[in-house]
């Protein structure tokens, strides 16, 4: 199952409370979480370093193979091992607070013996700050508690064997019969005191939380096609919305590889302006609307301090970026370096105006109307666009090597001012600055037209006057692009079909981007292909590859960033919301089109 | 006192919203009072922005009455005593009153543990309110300041 140590990316569901988010493995153990939230320091981390990155082990101490599933439209996850001697079932979660005196975080493992007499055994070594910190390890009334500064991890078993300390990891052996029980909670504080919680009022947060989350999802249900698919996809995007300010995290994790080995390992825990727009659709499109209003004040909130620039990626607490350094971890499987930050702050992308442009557009047009000093706001960064549209950037990839003449970021200023002029149309911007907004769309307009087109490859290029073609072409349809011609989008998606696609998956791009090593294929890029066909009226092309793309997710519905064509192994952080919104995206539009 | 102490309060809230508003078009801090504030009564912005001014003027009388007493006390009122409550105000609003209390009060507002299972329209100010921005603390300072100076200059004991 495992390799040197590491599972595979595939073999790992997430479960999480909103505010921060586990990996567990198929076999049981939990190689990541950050505590308190899902971007602070880790303390599990065998993900990026099985020997001193610390997790949470349980498994059967004989031979296993396992299986699982989440529990029907919950984000609690049950694992099911089978050994020669009988089988036990797993049910692990973060619990929801009850408005009582909670543990400040709570990771439950709840074990029922299935058949037969199962040998067991749990070991959870945390490891805080990345592996970095030593802890103290102590006891508090016969409690394992590890220790580091503010930092406090206890461990409250009930029928799970007698803990012992040992190599720093506390741990137990214990046989489980058919129909017994045994419980382990996993509880953390952060600069107060560690609530030790009763077996009770553990079992009484599990229930909430099955029930909660039976709840959320029935309530935000959909019935078009794919619909585990794509309800999997919401209960996955729902746990990477962190609750106590309303923002999105790309992905949970940082640093896992775009190429085993190599050097394309970035951190993703933070909020990027350009999954906004995605992620306000999909919200309006299943109905989340508070969710989708808690974001949008979110992202006024957060842009308020750097207004009318914008950057690309603010962190969860709507502060700017940390800065980009690297931390002394093997890495996964070796892939080096271990990176904390993300310098992509440090960028110009342009294409992040049109994204904050479409998701006012969208929060506008699905939900209620924009406030007087938003519409003010807005105005100013639509003047700025105005400004910088004729700049080059870096571009939606966030390339090390531009900037450059991005094509997509061209059409995404375009974006910003199309829908700039539609708002206030409506009344939602001050009306004055409508006619430059325009006259400078219809600029960009020209300027694409004239610049981003190949005769010989018959599509628009990726780098005004390159022979390239790049995948994030594919969301012109998407951004309701005007193609003055009406045939040049669809040049461009056969294009991509040619030259990027391999089966039923997309590479970005094929140009060098100043960062050494290869990649897999983006399935994201892959989803918005599958789009993209639908909105152009070929929706059996779009439906067949679609099934196809679905069934590339793990067992339990999850999608990495990218894909291995060759082998089908996950590459890249995981689970990524913007794989899972493309995902919603192409099943809606599909749907529609379908019934067009 | 107590005339002296409305007029004070409203000068100084005045001074004080200037500042904060300021530093908020300069880019140093994302601290909006009046939103935070009128949120309390509404989730509509354009109406909570204008509820948020009057409290904010109305918890400014307030503690320019109570500034008022304390120069009472001690018998006797200046500018620079003002201006030295009003660093100790500062301190207790980002440590305690807005930091602490008002999320817990704030039907809109999340904690550092709200969760999935409830949605929030305000993020939390966080510890001396550095969640709005990494100079909201030295505005507040400066705010205040401002405010208990002219409340001290304005009030008669």
């Amino acid at each position: 199952m495992r390799l040197d140590g590491y599972a595979a990316i595939e073999d790992y569901a997430v479960i999480g409370d909103g505010r921060t988010i586990a990996l567990v493995a198929l076999d049981g153990a939990i190689d990541w979480l950050c505590l308190p939230n899902v971007d602070s320091p880790s303390a599990f981390a065998a993900l990026l370093d099985t020997d001193r990155g610390g997790s949470f082990a349980l498994q059967p101490a004989v031979p296993f193979q396992s299986t699982r599933r989440y529990l029907p439209r919950t984000n609690v996850l049950e694992t099911t091992f089978t050994t020669d001697q009988g089988s036990v079932r797993l049910v692990d979660a973060m619990t929801l607070p009850n408005d009582d005196v909670d543990p400040m975080r709570e990771l439950v493992r709840s074990v029922e013996g299935v058949s037969g007499r199962v040998p067991m055994q749990w070991r959870c070594a945390p490891r805080f700050d990345y592996g970095r910190a030593r802890p103290r390890c102590e006891w508090r009334h016969g409690v394992p508690v590890a220790a580091w500064r503010a930092e406090a991890v206890g461990i409250v078993s009930w029928n799970a064997g007698t803990p012992a300390w040992r190599d720093d990891g506390a741990g137990a052996s214990f046989d489980i019969d058919a129909g017994d029980r045994a419980l382990l909670a996993l509880t953390s504080a952060y600069a107060e005191p560690l609530i030790l919680p009763g077996r009770q009022d553990v079992m009484a947060r599990l229930a909430l939380t099955i029930e909660f989350w039976e709840q959320w999802s029935r309530a935000h249900d959909y019935a078009g096609p794919w619909s585990d698919a794509v309800v999997r996809s919401a209960l996955a995007l729902k746990l990477m919305i962190f609750a106590p300010s309303g923002a999105s995290v790309a992905a949970p994790t940082t640093s896992l590889p775009e190429e085993i080995g190599g050097q394309r390992n970035w951190d993703y825990r933070f909020c990027w302006i350009r999954d906004s727009n995605f992620m306000i659709d999909a919200l309006l499109q299943l109905g989340c609307h508070e969710e989708a209003r808690s974001l949008f004040w979110w992202f006024m909130q957060a842009t308020a301090l750097t207004v009318p620039e914008l950057h690309v990626l603010y962190r969860l607490d709507g502060g700017l970026g940390d800065p980009e350094h690297t931390i002394d971890l093997a890495g996964y499987r070796g892939s080096r370096p271990v990176r904390v930050g993300n310098s992509a702050v440090e960028q110009a992308q342009h294409d992040i105006y049109g994204a904050l442009f479409e998701t006012a557009w969208l929060y506008s047009e699905g939900h209620q109307s924009l406030d007087q000093d938003t519409g003010a706001v807005l105005a100013r960064i639509a003047d700025h666009v105005c400004r910088v549209w004729r700049q080059p950037d870096s571009g939606i990839w966030e390339v090390r090597n531009g900037p450059f003449h991005f094509t997509h970021s061209k059409v995404m200023c375009w974006v910003a001012l199309d829908r700039a002029v539609r708002l206030a149309e409506r009344g939602e911007l001050p009306a004055g600055g409508g006619p430059r907004w325009r006259r400078e769309a219809e600029a960009i307009l020209a300027f694409v037209e004239a610049e981003c087109w190949s005769e010989s490859l018959g599509s628009y290029t990726r780098v005004a006057g390159s022979g390239d073609v790049d995948a994030s072409l594919l969301m012109l349809p998407l951004v309701e692009f005007p193609d003055p011609r009406g045939t040049r989008i669809a040049g461009t998606i056969d294009a991509v079909n040619r030259l990027l696609r391999r089966d039923d998956v997309v590479y970005r791009y094929h140009a060098d981007d100043g960062v050494p090593g290869g990649e897999g294929c983006f399935l994201n890029c892959s989803f918005w292909l599958a789009g993209a066909l639908a909105r152009c009226g070929r929706v059996d092309e779009a439906r067949a590859l679609m099934e196809r793309l679905v069934a590339r997710a793990n067992d339990v519905g999850l999608h990495a960033e990218e894909i291995d064509p060759d082998s089908g192994a996950l590459l890249g952080n995981f689970p990524q919301a913007l794989v899972h919104l493309a995902l919603i995206d192409a099943a809606i539009a599909i749907s529609k089109c379908g019934a067009a | 006192m107590i005339a002296s102490a409305i007029a004070g309060g409203v000068i100084g809230t005045l001074a004080m919203v200037t500042i904060i508003k300021a530093a908020s078009e300069l880019g140093m801090s994302r601290m909006d009072l009046p939103l935070l504030l009128g949120t309390i009564v509404t989730a509509n912005r354009r109406k909570a922005r204008a509820f948020g001014y009057v409290f904010h003027f109305l918890i400014g009388i307030v503690f320019a009455e109570a500034y008022g007493g304390f120069f009472e006390i001690i018998g006797r009122s200046s500018w620079q005593l003002g201006a030295l409550l009003g660093a100790l105000h500062a301190i207790f609003t980002s440590t305690v009153l807005v930091s602490v209390l008002l999320p817990v009060v704030h039907p809109r507002m999340a904690t550092p543990d709200t969760a999935a299972n409830k949605i929030t329209l305000i993020e939390p100010p966080g510890f001396l309110m550095l969640n709005y921005g990494r100079s909201t603390f030295v505005v507040t300072l400066v705010a205040h300041i401002a405010y208990g100076a002219l409340v001290g200059l304005v009030v008669r004991v």
